[in-house]
């Protein structure tokens, strides 16, 4: 069951780690192409990064709480 | 002697004690923590209040007048726009106590008071209905409620139907609030709790072992608290983004409610 679970949590790290890798790929192309935009760039690469990132630390939870 | 074997227990015993608990009568563990950011915010507001001038006199005032300005200029009008002056106050607060609670969490001995379900929830429902409200009063509530989902849909059995989607993705908005905020400070805390286990459990092995394998395991062990440090400086950066991500998010929903579109 234990082994389950961190499967489980293994497929869910999975999801989040394209989220945030396709978020910094989006940001570093656009900061390539307009440096002077960087800070506003930043808000909102951090912004879709927490949400992506939330999906697996949901599993990571879950995790602990059915266990 | 494996020194992974106590592992599942130390870990076990590490999240029934970073679980919220029942203390005496309503108040839970957590609790000291909540009345200790809101002295420690007292204090704070009370000594920069007195300390007030036009141009910024000692290091300390300057941090204030940076803090206040970031939040105003990043967060508020650089989201909201020129409305945002009326909104500053709930977003200010909102951000003082969230980055109070979770930096105070990080100071290994206490707790982060967003650590547990009970206050995410409950700011993300004064979030929630904080938005709702501004949005009533800046539309009036039919038409409040006619701007949750698009306009100008032609058969209206589909505008409805979207309308319908848009609220449940609406009512959504607190459950992911308050589950990435809790999310984060909890899994955090349950990381560095799991490397500190795993790093004082390889060096109790290297001393009670006294032979060839003692190098290996404090070795190892020694791995662990390197690793323990780097997540540390990791987690005081999240600490930081989450009270940020969450003070933004709100702020997008106030302009979402508020704005006309």
């Amino acid at each position: 069951m234990t082994a389950l679970a961190v499967l489980g949590y293994g497929l869910a790290a999975i999801g989040g780690g394209i989220g945030v890798g396709l978020a910094g790929l989006g940001a570093t192309q656009a900061v390539a192409r307009q440096p002077e935009m960087y800070s506003r760039i930043f808000t909102v690469f951090i912004l879709s990064a927490a949400m992506s990132e939330a999906l697996g630390l949901l599993g990571f939870v879950l995790f602990f709480i059915a266990h | 002697m494996n020194p992974l074997g106590a592992l599942s227990d130390e870990v076990s015993k590490l999240v029934s004690n970073i679980a919220t608990q029942p203390m005496i009568g309503w108040a839970t563990t957590f609790t000291p923590f909540i009345i200790l950011i809101f002295l420690f915010a007292l204090i704070l507001i009370l000594v920069s209040a007195r300390h007030l001038k036009l141009v910024p006199q000692n290091r300390f005032m300057g941090i204030m007048e940076f803090f206040v300005s970031f939040t105003s200029d990043n967060i508020g009008y650089g989201v909201i726009g020129e409305s945002a002056k009326r909104h500053l106050p709930f977003l200010l607060t909102l951000f003082v106590f969230l980055l109070l609670s979770n930096l105070f969490g990080i100071i290994p001995g206490l707790r982060p008071a967003s650590g547990t379900m009970g206050v995410t929830v409950c700011l993300a429902l004064i979030s929630y209905i904080y938005y709702t409200v501004q949005g009533v009063k800046a539309r009036g509530g039919w038409h409040y409620i006619k701007s949750i989902g698009p306009a100008g849909i032609k058969p209206w059995p589909l505008g409805a139907f979207i309308w319908i989607l848009e609220l449940i993705s609406n009512l959504l908005r607190m459950l992911t609030l308050s589950v990435r905020l809790f999310a984060n400070m909890f899994a955090g805390h349950i990381m560095l709790g799991v490397l500190a286990t795993l790093c004082s459990l390889f060096i109790e092995a290297a001393i009670a072992s006294l032979g060839g394998m003692t190098v290996a395991f404090g070795g190892i062990g020694l791995l662990w608290l390197l690793l323990l440090v780097v997540m540390y400086a990791l987690e005081v950066f999240v600490a930081v983004i989450q009270a940020y991500v969450f003070t933004m998010l709100s702020s997008v929903y106030v302009f979402l409610a508020t704005s006309e579109h």
